[in-house]
């Protein structure tokens, strides 16, 4: 996959927990276009070995000379959020994958009603650079655990105006779903990113008032969960491969080098889905992309991350 | 006629069932689509507020105001003509909010100027419940002088505008509301195949 060089231009301490940072590119050139709800996969190399995060990009999208990115400090994570909080600094090289967009605003909607929980706030900040330019109609409603958590708030409030509705946990503010949801006119999308309750109540909630499918949009990122070791078996390949417990399928197989395809490394967009042609255990399924039946079948998995409960997992590739 | 491959753009059309969940239901029918519209009245109906627009076609297919008018319980509009269906459906989206489901049943080419009016307030083909009812007949867009000539019966049939041989072929455009029209003779003009009713 091709890849981008670029260099840490600026760090920003946002929140406690969130840190933002400036990409530019080391040989200056300006940085591919991209719209508003992309992201970028940074590769990190963590003791030697290479792990590789989504990232959504929250810069405006007319701005090529650098992309921003936050992340948030994830201490029961395998340590990719923590690496880029304690060692990644002002002048730090990384590579990123090119923008991919698997979040876009519809081009079908005539209003758009956004809904953020925490750190999930960063896709909408490039699709409202987006929104404000192509002068759409547009609410952002963004929830959060107390206001020194509130991460962008000034600046969101900036680009949005009255369009923004905060909801603070710690202030007892809820925002109702059916309330939000409802009275909406035809042609309204919801988009939503955030935690993974969060994200499946507003989907269940609009589902359940008639809503169609095709006016729901969502981005969950998942983090391969840890979990035991076991080997796959690649049947085309005629490799088998042990797959530790703190890494999943994708990256073992990368460690062994082989590229297999990959876009958003969250188990969100399906690109990286394999054929499974025997398990001698059960599949955990941690993506968001099968559907319940697909998963129950038990022919195909996300290899980027889920895992098996198994000795041995045989995969066609 | 083409037997025998699929064509993706072909619309496929079901029978109308009520949708849920659902906020409230829209029913938009003409002429014969009066049938489709009594047959969702035979199931159990739904809870949600209901409304039904019927446009007779007294001319050609049966009219079914009247049934209708003694089975939909309530929220039946009875328009004159397509037309002023059409008129009252723009007029009145305005009304319904997302979580309204949608049910069109009459002749193709009124299926797809519903579509037109619905798509213009952000509803998705896909959303829509439609089925083809009475006619088989076919809106065609000439590809070369780029008009439509509404219900078309045979497989070919003189352009209404340009006046050329047209072959109708099963490619569909949802944004047209129409099939494609190709002319038939344009490698040997005067060769033109056997002229069939198939879209009676
Ligand atoms: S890379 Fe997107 S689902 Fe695995």
């Amino acid at each position: 996959m091709t890849t981008l060089n670029v260099r840490v231009a600026a760090v920003e301490q946002v929140t406690e927990l969130v840190k933002h940072f400036t990409l530019v590119q080391q040989n200056g050139q300006p940085l591919p276009r991209f719209s508003g709800g992309s992201h970028v996969v940074v590769s990190m190399n963590i003791n030697g070995r290479n792990h590789r995060n989504p990232y959504s990009l929250m810069g405006s999208p007319d701005n090529t000379e650098s992309y921003h990115i936050s992340v948030r400090r994830q201490e029961q994570s395998r340590g990719g959020s923590v690496y880029m909080h304690d060692q990644v600094t002002v002048g730090s090289e990384l590579q990123i994958t090119y923008p991919v967009n698997l979040f876009a605003i519809s081009k079908l909607a005539h209003k758009h009603i956004l809904v953020a929980g925490g750190i999930g706030i960063t896709p909408f900040m490039s699709q409202i650079a987006d929104l404000n330019r192509l002068g759409q109609h547009y609410e952002l409603h963004y929830a959060y655990r107390s206001p020194e958590h509130g991460a962008f708030v000034e600046q969101l409030r900036e680009m949005c105006g009255d369009r923004l509705h905060c909801y603070v946990e710690s202030e007892g503010q809820r925002m109702s779903f059916q309330q939000l949801l409802s009275q909406q006119p035809l042609g309204t999308h919801v988009y939503t990113c955030g935690p993974d309750a969060m994200v499946k109540t507003l989907l269940l909630t609009a589902r359940d008032m008639g809503w169609p499918e095709s006016h729901l949009h969502s981005e969950q990122f998942s983090a391969p969960p840890i979990g035991d070791a076991f080997v796959i078996s690649l049947a085309q390949s005629g490799i088998d491969l042990e797959v530790p417990g703190d890494m999943s399928m994708l990256e073992a197989m990368e460690e062994a080098g082989l590229e297999p395809p990959f876009l958003c490394r969250g188990g969100a967009c399906g690109r990286c889905e394999l054929e499974v042609l025997a398990c001698d255990g059960a599949l955990m399924h941690n993506d968001h992309y099968l559907s319940d039946a697909e998963k129950t079948a038990g022919n195909k998995i996300m290899p980027c991350v889920s895992r098996a409960s198994c000795q041995k997992l045989v995969l066609n590739i | 006629m083409q037997r025998g491959y699929w064509i993706r753009s072909k619309p496929i059309y079901g029978s109308l069932v009520w949708q849920s969940p659902a906020a409230a239901h829209l029913v938009i029918a003409a002429g014969e689509g009066g049938i489709a519209v009594l047959k969702l009245f035979q199931q159990m109906y739904p809870r949600e507020p209901i409304q039904v627009l019927y446009a007779g076609q007294p001319k050609t297919g049966r009219d079914y105001a009247e049934i209708l008018g003694s089975t939909v319980p309530e929220g039946l509009q009875i328009c004159n003509s397509e037309a002023e269906l059409l008129e009252t459906l723009k007029t009145q989206l305005g009304n319904y909010h997302m979580g309204t489901q949608f049910y069109v049943a009459g002749p193709e080419a009124f299926l797809w100027q519903v579509m037109k009016s619905l798509g213009q307030v952000g509803v998705q083909d896909a959303d829509v419940h439609k089925e083809l009812a009475g006619t088989l007949a076919r809106p065609v867009y000439c590809v070369h002088c780029k008009t439509i000539t509404e219900a078309v019966h045979h497989n070919i049939f003189s352009c209404s505008h340009c006046g050329r041989k047209l072959f109708v072929r099963d490619h569909f455009s949802r944004r047209l509301g129409a099939y494609m029209g190709l002319m038939v003779d344009a490698e040997q003009p005067g060769n033109i195949p056997k002229i069939e009713e198939v879209y009676p």
